[in-house]
Parts: C-alpha cells; structure tokens; sequence
C-alpha cells in the first residue's frame, strides 16, 4: 500500500515540462531562440554601427571581439559531446542544453560571417569558416532527420525490436534450412542463395538507397517461383518446393521491413558521422587559425 | 573391424552431445540424405555427397559421389587414398570429418559442424546490421584523421618551415623600394606552407612578398616591427613622413580597455603598420581610414606645441584657408607666404583689372567683338586666360603671347605695310629697338614710316610720320618715344609697375617689376575644376563667379579672388552631414605631399573614405 501511494504522489507531482510534450528547440518557450536572436542582433548592429578601419573584417577591434565570442561558442557547443555522456538531474537539463546547443550554433552563422567581414581566402582562416558553416549545415540536416524520421522509424517497426527482426529473419533461416534438407542439390543451393548470400544492412550505398540488387533471397524467390510455376503447368507442383517458396515469401517480407529500418537508422545517424569529425577538423582548423595569427601578429 | 562414426552436436551452452555408432559393412555412405550412413544436415552437400570405404591394408579409400570435389589436406579431389593413422581430414561444407584408428583396429569417423549456423540474433549482430559501426569507420577515427591533418598541414608545417628558415627578401624587391620605385610583383618562387596562415592577399606593391612571410613576420608572436618596413623603405624613399617619433607623439594615445588589450597582447601603437594595414587586398597597405587623419590632427598642438599646423577636429572645425600668396615677385626667386584669406592682398607685379575685362560695353568688349575671341556679348570669356590644364584640376600658366597679345599688341610703328612691334619680356632690347629705328629713319628716309601713339585696345590708331632734318632731331624724338612707351600712361604701363630710375642710359632708365603668378593657391588640397564645371544650374563663365563671386567687382590684380571655405560648405558637408557631395579629408587631401608639392610622390597615400554611417 505504501509503495503505491508513493507512486501516487510521485505522479502528482510530476515536473511541469513532463505534462505536455515540448521539443527542445521550442524549449522553454524558446528561450535559447530568443538568446540567439538577440545575439545576433547586436552583432548585426555592432557591425553596422562601429567604424571599423580600414575595413570590417577579423582584425578589428570588434573583428576580435566578435571572433573571441565565436571561438568561445565553437567550444561551448562541441562540449555537449561531454555533456550528453553525463546524467545529470537538476537545472541544466540535457533538453535545455540542446535547445541552446542548436539556436547559439546557428547564430554563429551571423557571428563568425560578420567575424570575417566577408572576406573569404584559400588560407587556414578560410579553412575554418567553411568547416564551420559544414558543421552547422550538418547539424540543421540532423534536426530535419530528428524531427521526421522518428515517425516513420516507429511506424515502420510495428512494435518489433530490432532483436524481434533479425530473430524473425533467422527463425526463417532455420525453417528453409530444414525445409530444404530432402531437396536436390540444385534446389538446395537456391535455398542456400536465400540463407547465405542476403545481406540485411550491407554497404552505405544500400543502406541508404534500400537497393540490394544482389539480394540472395529475392533472386531465389523467384528462381523458386518460376520452378513451381512451371511444374504447375505440367501437373502438380513438388510441396516440399512450395513450402520453401512460402518460407521464402515471408523472409522477403521480414527482410524489407528491416531494411526499411534500416535505411531510417542509417540516416537518423549518418549525420552525426560528418557533424562530430567536421567538429574536430573545425577545432584544429580553429587553433591554427587563432594561433597563426598571433604567430604571424 | 569396420567404422565407428562419433556425430558430434553443439548445444547452445557450447556443451557437446556425441553420438556414437558402429557400422560393420566396408562402406559408409555420407551426405544429406537420410538413406545416408552419416546424415549431415548441411545445405552444400549432395544427398549423398561421399562414400568412405576400407581399402585392404587398413587404409580409406575416400571417393566424392555427388560430383563435388572434397576437400581433403587443402586440395579439391574427387577421390583419395587416406591412412587413418595421419589422422586425415575431410572438409564436407560447413563440417569436418576426421579418420583416426579405432581401438579394435577399425577406423573411427568423427563428423562436426565446423563453422556454425549462424542465427544472427547476438547484439554484435544487431549492431553491425542496425548501425553505421561496421559499415563506416568510427567517428573517433575520422575525427582524429582531420584534426592530425588540418594541424600537419595548417599549423606543424608552416611553423616546422618558419622555424628553420632565415628572414627571406628578394633583393630585387629592396632595390625597388629604396628607389622608391615601381614595385617588383614577382614572388620568389616555389610555395611556403607557412602561406596558409595569410589572412588576405598583400597590397600590390608587396605581392612580391607573398611567398616570403619572414620578411616581415621575423619573430612568432612579435607584432610586425617598423625595422621589418625600414629594410626596404630607407627613410629617404618615405614621402611626405615626418619623423617616426614626432607622427608617434601625434598621435592621440590609446587609454583604458584598448590600452589594456593592446599591452596584454604584445601590440605596440605607433608602428608603420599602425596606419598601414596589410594583407586587407590590393590596395591594402597605403590606405589609411579618414580618422586617422583626425586622429593626430584633432587637438595636434597639445601634443605637438611646435607644429605650425592647425587643429582640424572635423570637417565641421576645418580652419579657414589659408593661401599661399606672392608677396614679392621674381624672375628667379619668388617669394610665398601663406596668409589667412580674409582681407588677404597678393603683390603679384601685374596690373590688371578683372572688371574692366568682364565688360558688354569698353574697348575691351569691342575688341573681344572685333577679334571674334571668345565670350559673350563682347564679355571676354573666363577660359580665355584661365585655359584647363591637362587634367581639368587647375590652369595652365598665363602667358602675354598667349593671353594678352591679342589686344595688347605692343606695335609703336608703321613702316609701309608692316606693323612694328617690341619684343615682351626684354625691356632693354625694345627700347634699343625704337632708337635705333628712330635713327635708321633719319639716316635714310623712306616714305610711309609713321610712329603708332599709344592708344586704348580698340580704338582707332593714332599716326604721326617720321621725317627727321637731323639725326639729333631724330635722338631726341626716340628719347622721348621710349619715355613715352615706359613711362606713365604708355605702353608698358599698362599692365606693368614701372620705376623710372632716372639713369642717362636709356636702355636701362625704366625698371620694369617682375610678374609672378600664382599656379596654386591652395597647395596642400586639391580642387578638380572640372568636376564642378556646373553648379546650383548655373555652366560656363557664371559657374565660375558663382564661386569666385569677387571677380565681376575687382578693379585690382593684388584682390585675392578665392571663395572662403564657406563657399565649399555648401555643397559639401560632413560626413555626419547627409549631403549629395562627400567631405571627408581625402576628397580634398592627399596625404601630406611634402614640401614639394602635390605631385611628386611615388608613394602617394590613398585615403579611403571610412564607412560610418553610409
């Protein structure tokens, strides 16, 4: 009894941001937009108000002062690499700290542009601008996939964990494995075709396209298929084979399914594959831009 | 005797279930059928796939049934002739069998599944298959490969290059510019990893440096030093520069934040590359921002108490001009001084009154009708004497022949159908000239010769034959002649001041003063004329006056005709002013173009107008 009255009062007193759902770019009623709004407001100002000589760009007195802010935020935002490996309870939440992490690095964009006073060159200071405006593009690529492919990812499950697929696709293995014991040998290797030469995920290419051209079990599905067909024609078709072609129906089946997964998993992380080494490249490229130019002052 | 078969199984546990069968016959059948003596449940084998059979002297005869080749010591053959006691393999697919001797001195069979179903459920599985893991390298590698790339390629090369090489200048480069000459734009050849640390292209008079950092940048963290600029710019190939240590205390000096940065970041103020910025383009190291003009000029002689220069806070405190005007004339060694213009008078030697030239109704207009010289209603156009020079900023010089002989023609005699004229210029040699004339008449008359009286430009001629009795008469008559042109009221007197000095020598008796024109009131600015050919709707000769209003009125050469700044500031506002026309220093000023004179500087700063506010 008291354990569940404890469980009672726990969901009475439920924290407020769990009663609704709220996204973290709308987090807090966009309280980090609102941050990088105004951030990149002042910048805009800043650059149309102050006289800089002879001309805007990173070496003026607010060239520095917008690169230094800049510098500051590239480093900031790749920490939530460190952050997110971190639970934590209390204010600072993860969500809040993505929220920030997506709105402060967009105003970059405005920052380090107005850094650059638009003057762009084949050096390592060009080098850095242009991984960093990749990194932001990328990540704006992985709020897209974040804020779509989760539907479709779970739509496309039907309650199955990924576990459940590879298990199904197996159990299927094992059923056209024995299924196709009694067979000749020419049969029994298009049932091997099915069992060994399938891949379910294979190279990116695949994965993201969805194409498995040489896929073993569609290649003998059909070969399987035409047999029966063709026994069919003449009489009566070999049970054995029409039971391995069922088999063979139904791994098609469980095999697009997860390739369907699949091809949404691959994209749901395959930006993270160029966002977190374009960081890195970014924060080399970043140290060798502040330091040539302080070694080269 | 026979075959003892050992079928070994694996449970999922990994534990083994053996199960063991003897066989009496000479032959054992394998294969996947289930007529087989060993049954193998394995996809790649025939329904009878092979047949094991005891040769005589204890030995196996192993014979492939299904046409598949068995794979046996590592080669495929279709039969064989074993020994047991090797202890002999057989791969069959995915199983193995194994021949031993048996205990009763037959052969045991051993058949296992080598390589295993694999059922694909394990977590490395779903990993390998739901994730990017195995199909990408890992994020750690490739980021780690970028970072080790960009800061080889970025930042360990450059410094490994800028450690090991000494301060490189292309001498034909220092040439050029102690000669304060066009610049060498070759850069020395191969390419310098260190290049990818420049933060934007060199000025075009240093393109030849881009390839040679060091000249410049000698020391890491060191701001560029002046001895770096003086390597090649001797400071006598730097215009119009004043000593660095007075442009040092010129300068309005940085104070708190600034100051602060500056110090904290090894920044020293007042080094060549104070004002002049590199790497911002081609025009990048001689432009200089409009504050910095203000920036020593603003309150410069609390700083500089010597300076015969005056505070020019803005445009709006700009002082009132002051120009340069003759104070004495001369033939060699005029002599300038720089007054305040108002009430300003100038000794140019000439006389000539603007009014009376800039008339509908005088002889002067009748003779601008008579002669067709240009102008309007008999008003002798502006441009007749002030002619454009080549560039449309200012004038070319005003000379007699040109300018003034069409009228003033200087003829004191007719002699048949020729005019007689004096040569301008050479005081001496025309009253030599007139003597002599005067005397060749009395010695051998001839008819038609008549003295031309002075008379006003456009009125009828005045002659009075020459016939003489006697040379004295005729002496007498050419002294009085030469008096007469050099004297008050003649010729000469026209347009010059003249000193009768009273000498028995006639040739030299009348001192004519020496005529110097100003070419340039205004030295340390520049005015292109024509871009203000028009102005307030008003072209031609009334643009002129719209400005130099004084001119209709002036009856004397010495009124300084000039407008006053004012005038300027009509059109032209601050740069905090949202006028048609800038007014920033550099849309009048050069850089201060020394003593010479505007012109003569190779090296000529280029100001550029500051953004602020446009």
């Amino acid at each position: 009894m008291a354990v569940r009255a404890k469980a009672m009062g726990r969901a009475v007193a439920r924290a407020p941001r769990d009663t609704a759902h709220e996204g973290f770019l709308g987090h807090r009623r966009g309280r980090w937009l609102k941050v990088s709004a105004a951030l990149s407001l002042t910048a805009i100002l800043a650059y149309a108000l102050i006289d800089q000589t002879p001309r805007p760009n990173g070496g003026t007195a607010l060239g520095y002062a917008l690169g230094t802010l800049g510098a500051g935020l590239i480093v900031w935002l790749s920490l939530i690499g460190l952050r997110k490996r971190i639970i934590t309870t209390g204010p600072y939440s993860l969500k809040g700290w993505t929220s920030a992490h997506v709105w402060l690095g967009l105003s970059l964009i405005v920052i380090a542009t107005l850094h650059s006073g638009f003057q762009l060159g084949l050096n390592v200071h060009g080098l850095a601008y242009v991984l960093m405006m990749f990194v932001i593009l990328s990540g704006l690529w992985g709020i897209y996939v974040y804020a779509r492919l989760p539907a479709l990812l779970s739509a496309n499950r039907n309650e199955m964990t990924q576990p459940q697929m590879l298990a199904a696709i197996a159990a299927l293995d094992r059923q056209l494995d024995t299924a196709a014991q009694p067979l000749g040998r020419d049969e029994a290797d298009l049932v091997r075709m099915s069992i060994e030469g399938c891949d379910i995920g294979g190279s990116l290419w695949a994965r993201l396209t969805g194409r498995y051209p040489g896929c073993g079990n569609s290649r003998a599905e059909a070969a399987v298929a035409a047999l029966v067909d063709g026994q069919r024609r003449t009489g009566t078709a070999d049970p054995r084979l029409v039971q391995i072609l069922f088999l063979l129906e139904r791994k098609g089946a469980a095999l697009a399914q997860a390739r369907r997964h699949v091809a949404l998993k691959t994209r749901l992380e395959l930006w993270l594959y160029v966002h977190v080494p374009a960081t890195f490249a970014l924060l080399a490229a970043l140290v060798a831009h502040i330091l040539s130019v302080f070694l080269y002052w | 005797m026979g075959f003892t078969v050992r079928q070994i199984a694996r449970r999922a546990d990994g534990g083994e279930i053996i199960r063991t069968r003897a066989f009496d016959g000479a032959e054992l059948s394998v294969g996947r059928g289930s007529d087989c003596d060993i049954q193998l449940a394995d996809l790649g084998l025939m329904l009878r796939h092979a047949r094991l059979r005891l040769a005589g002297d204890g030995r196996v005869a192993v014979e492939a049934m299904g046409g598949v080749p068995l794979e046996i010591a590592g080669a495929f053959v279709t039969r064989a002739d074993l020994d047991p006691g090797d202890n002999p393999t057989i791969m069959l697919a995915a199983h193995r069998l194994t021949l031993a001797r048996g205990e009763d001195g037959g052969v045991l069979v051993t058949a296992e599944r080598v390589l295993a179903a694999g059922d694909g459920s394990d977590a490395a599985s779903e990993a390998q298959v739901f994730t990017l893991k195995k199909t990408l390298p890992s994020k750690r590698r490739l980021a780690w490969g970028l970072v080790v790339l960009i800061l080889g390629l970025g930042l360990a090369l450059p410094l490994w290059v800028m450690a090991g090489r000494q301060t490189v200048l292309p001498p034909a480069l220092v040439t050029a510019a102690a000669r304060n000459a066009a610049p060498v734009a070759t850069p020395a050849s191969g390419w310098q990893p260190d290049r990818v640390w420049s933060s934007g292209p060199l000025s075009t008079a240093h393109a030849g440096l881009a390839n040679s950092c060091g000249a410049c940048h000698a020391k890491p963290f060191e701001a560029t030093t002046d001895t770096a600029c003086i390597a090649c710019h001797t400071p006598a190939a730097i215009p119009a520069h004043a000593p660095a240590a007075r442009l040092a205390r010129g300068q309005v000096p940085a104070t708190g934040l600034v100051a602060d940065v500056h110090k904290a970041f090894n920044l020293p103020e007042g080094r060549c590359a104070s004002c002049h910025k590199e790497h911002e383009g081609p025009d990048g190291a001689l432009q200089v921002a409009e504050n910095f003009c203000t920036d020593c000029h603003r309150g410069l002689a609390a700083r500089l108490p010597d300076t015969r220069l005056a505070n020019v806070p803005d445009w709006g405190g700009h002082p009132a001009f002051k120009p340069t005007l003759v104070v004495q004339p001369s033939l060699t060694a005029p002599r300038f001084e720089r007054v305040a213009l108002a009430g300003a008078r100038e000794t140019s030697g000439l006389v000539y009154p603007h009014q009376l030239h800039l008339s509908t109704r005088n002889s002067v207009a009748n003779m601008v009708r008579a002669q067709g010289l240009p102008g309007k209603n008999g008003l002798l156009a502006c441009n007749y004497c002030h002619v454009p020079d080549s560039d449309g900023e200012r004038f070319q010089p005003i000379s007699m022949e040109k300018n003034c002989a069409a009228c003033h023609d200087l003829a004191f005699a007719r002699d048949g159908g020729v005019v007689r004229t004096l040569p301008h210029g050479k005081p001496e040699q025309a009253a030599g000239i007139i003597r002599d004339f005067y005397l060749g008449q009395a010695l051998s008359p001839r008819a038609g010769v008549a003295a031309a009286d002075r008379r006003l430009p456009g009125s009828e001629a005045r002659l009075r034959t020459l016939a003489f009795t006697s040379p004295a008469q005729a002496r007498a008559q050419a002294d009085a002649a030469i008096a007469g042109i050099f004297g008050k009221g003649g010729t000469c007197a026209e347009c010059h001041a003249i000193t009768d000095t009273g000498g028995a020598n006639l040739l030299t008796r009348f001192a004519i003063s020496p005529v110097t024109l100003a070419d340039h009131y205004l030295p340390k600015g520049r005015f292109p004329h024509k871009r203000h050919l028009s102005y307030d709707g008003r072209t031609g000769d009334a643009a002129c006056i719209s400005c130099h209003s004084g001119v209709p009125r002036s009856n004397l050469a010495s009124d300084v005709l000039l407008p006053p700044l004012s005038q300027c500031a009509t059109c032209h506002g601050g740069p905090q002013l949202a006028t048609a026309a800038p007014a920033t220093c550099a849309t009048c000023h050069g850089y201060h173009y020394g003593e010479s004179g505007h012109g003569g500087d190779a090296l000529r700063v280029r100001l550029v107008v500051a953004r602020r506010g446009e």
